[in-house]
């Protein structure tokens, strides 16, 4: 009777009027031990996550609405540091600059990091020795490449000038990182150094996953090689596009290491940024609550990017 | 048309090839003036007589990198704290992943959702508030402190990359321990662990390189020379105002080799375990 009504319905009901009798109360056991020994094995990293990224986290914010200095009990000014900061001409400056330096830096490691993978996709004898030499940058020390590169840099005796002058490429001096001018640039060309190696492994994994017949087929429709990239290769490496260039532009804007070991945000806060003017406002300067407004005033924008990346690191899962 | 084909993919093939040697030398020669300087000796790094390549190659930068500083002391530092930290995020990244992957519990798509987010956020928001809590746990200054911070970068990742692998170990193989009287905590460890060997590769490589390349912590939580790990020890080098190029160069391309020996050996399952979601820009 009941299947013909509704089928499935009808069966559905049958089960959960049954259930209590027969399952029920085994399985709510085992499943209650399995809550208990799950909670007992992730306790360890949650206490990790609660004690070191979520308190601070929120002690973040509510020390950015005080004017605390290291060693003095601070004092609630609600957003003061934050509307001090909007009237600040360093500030300003600085918020120009973390936009220049994030987009130019993630722009260029994205043609070189693409132009890098599409390079080592082609057949080619040795390829498997070139990738590894092309991908060591990534395994370095960033302070170490930071160091490197200001030596690379320095005035008087690094490899740039000392080169270019052996070459009578120049006559002058060129002071690589002392000159408002071209300091952006070359703390940039540092960040694109170190970081396109990231960009070239992600892109060349999507790369080769590409099922070859689908150039075949795009080939004998007459598709040029050009017209083969944008309508089988950009589509196909679409995701990993997205994620790569939103996880680089997080580490991109935060790291502070490139600036503060090349430039120190000098010459005249030229190359400053948010999280090296945070720091030095922190550590140098010793007001922690600035320091705090400071990082926080930028994390608004990387919130969204944050949660567009969790929903898809979290895709093949099956939540 | 044919023709034209085959014309065009030589010209490909000669574009690329040149690219290749372009991006070659571009990836390459710091790592050349790094070598270069650390073979040199004084005389042709600086003023007017310095050279584009050691002339007479001698290894006097290294003997006064190891006789007057205290890189040593810094290497063993940075390997004490690598170490332990790769050790724990490995121990509690297997536990919660097996949690997460296995057990069924309320609350579980939240944890894993707040994992994620918890290794995206970055180190620079919180070094100033996770100061205070440094201090207040005494672990200001000591190897402990710097292996428990960075265990909030590493245990969110090794988590998360472990739940995926362990996911995809096939569920009646593990039934099967259960079956014959295995405990939970058994079938982890004879059934899914030997079984998850290259996930457990790649979070060993990147625990191990991020602490040992770690900055920012590693300066802000540690004052002491007994601490110092390699990372800060260097950037001291400079400040200090006198410049060392010749050792200091010997220092970064030695201790540039254990990431780049690691990346050596994992690289295959590195780039797999990239593409899985990817790590560090």
């Amino acid at each position: 009777m009941a299947i013909s009504a509704g089928p499935r319905q009808a069966f559905r009901g049958d089960v959960l009027v049954r259930a209590p009798v027969l399952g029920r109360p085994r399985r709510s056991t085992t499943l209650r031990q399995e809550g208990w020994l799950a909670w007992g094995l992730l306790a360890p990293a949650l206490l990790v996550i609660l004690l070191l990224v979520a308190y601070p986290f929120f002690a973040a914010i509510y020390l950015s609405l005080q004017d605390k200095m290291v060693g003095a009990p601070g004092r609630f000014v609600g957003l003061d540091n934050y509307l001090a900061l909007f009237r600040d001409d360093v500030f300003l400056r600085t918020a120009w600059n973390s936009v220049v330096y994030t987009g130019v830096a993630v722009a260029l490691k994205f043609v070189l990091g693409l132009t890098m993978a599409l390079i080592l996709d082609q057949p080619r004898r040795y390829n498997n020795v070139f990738r590894t030499l092309l991908f060591v940058p990534w395994a370095v020390p960033v302070v170490i490449v930071a160091l490197n590169w200001r030596w690379i840099y320095d005035d008087l005796s690094g490899f740039l000038n000392n080169f270019l002058i052996t070459f009578h490429l120049t006559s002058d001096i060129i002071s690589w990182l002392a000159d408002p001018r071209l300091a952006m640039a070359c703390v940039i060309a540092v960040v694109v150094w170190s970081g396109t190696p990231f960009y070239s492994m992600t892109f060349l994994a999507g790369l080769q996953a590409i099922p070859k017949e689908l150039y075949e087929a795009a080939e004998i429709d007459g598709a040029s090689t050009i017209q083969q990239f944008f309508f089988v290769t950009v589509p196909r490496l679409k995701t990993i596009f997205l994620t790569t260039v939103m996880l680089s532009t997080i580490w991109t804007a935060t790291n502070l290491q490139f600036v503060l070991i090349l430039t120190r945000g000098g010459p005249g806060n030229r190359t400053e940024i948010f999280p090296h003017l945070a720091y030095t406002t922190a550590l140098g300067a010793r007001r922690l609550g600035m320091g705090a407004a400071i990082s926080l005033v930028f994390f608004p924008l990387l919130v969204v990017l944050i949660v567009l990346l969790t929903r898809r690191m979290l895709r093949p899962a099956d939540e | 048309m044919g023709r034209t084909t085959s014309g065009s993919r030589r010209l490909l093939k000669w574009v690329g090839n040149t690219l290749l040697a372009v991006l070659l030398v571009w990836t390459l020669l710091p790592f050349y003036w790094m070598i270069a300087t650390s073979l040199k000796a004084d005389r042709e790094i600086y003023g007017f007589e310095a050279t584009l390549y050691p002339h007479r190659p001698t290894l006097a930068a290294y003997a006064r990198l190891f006789r007057t500083t205290p890189f040593v002391k810094y290497v063993r530092n940075s390997t004490i704290i690598a170490v332990g930290n790769t050790l724990a995020s490995l121990a509690l990244g297997c536990l919660g992943a097996y949690a997460l992957a296995r057990l069924r519990f309320p609350g579980r798509s939240l944890i894993a959702r707040g994992l994620v987010v918890t290794y995206l956020v970055p180190p620079a928001l919180l070094f100033i508030p996770l100061f205070s809590v440094m201090s207040f746990l005494r672990l200001i200054d000591t190897h402990q402190g710097l292996i428990l911070a960075y265990l909030s970068f590493s245990v969110p990742f090794s988590t998360w990359l472990l739940m995926g692998y362990f996911r995809s170990v096939p569920l009646e193989l593990e039934e099967a321990a259960l079956v014959d009287g295995c405990t939970r905590l058994g079938s982890l460890i004879r059934v899914i662990l030997p079984m998850s060997l290259p996930a457990l590769a790649v979070v060993t490589f990147f625990s191990f390189t991020q602490s040992w390349n770690e900055f920012l912590y590693a300066n802000v939580f540690v004052n002491s020379v007994e601490v110092r790990t390699i990372t800060t020890g260097l950037s001291l080098f400079v400040v200090e105002d006198v410049f060392f190029w010749g050792p200091m160069m010997g220092a970064s391309f030695l201790s540039t080799l254990p990431p780049l020996i690691m990346y050596l050996i994992f690289q295959r399952w590195v780039v797999k375990g990239l593409t899985l979601g990817a790590v560090k820009g």
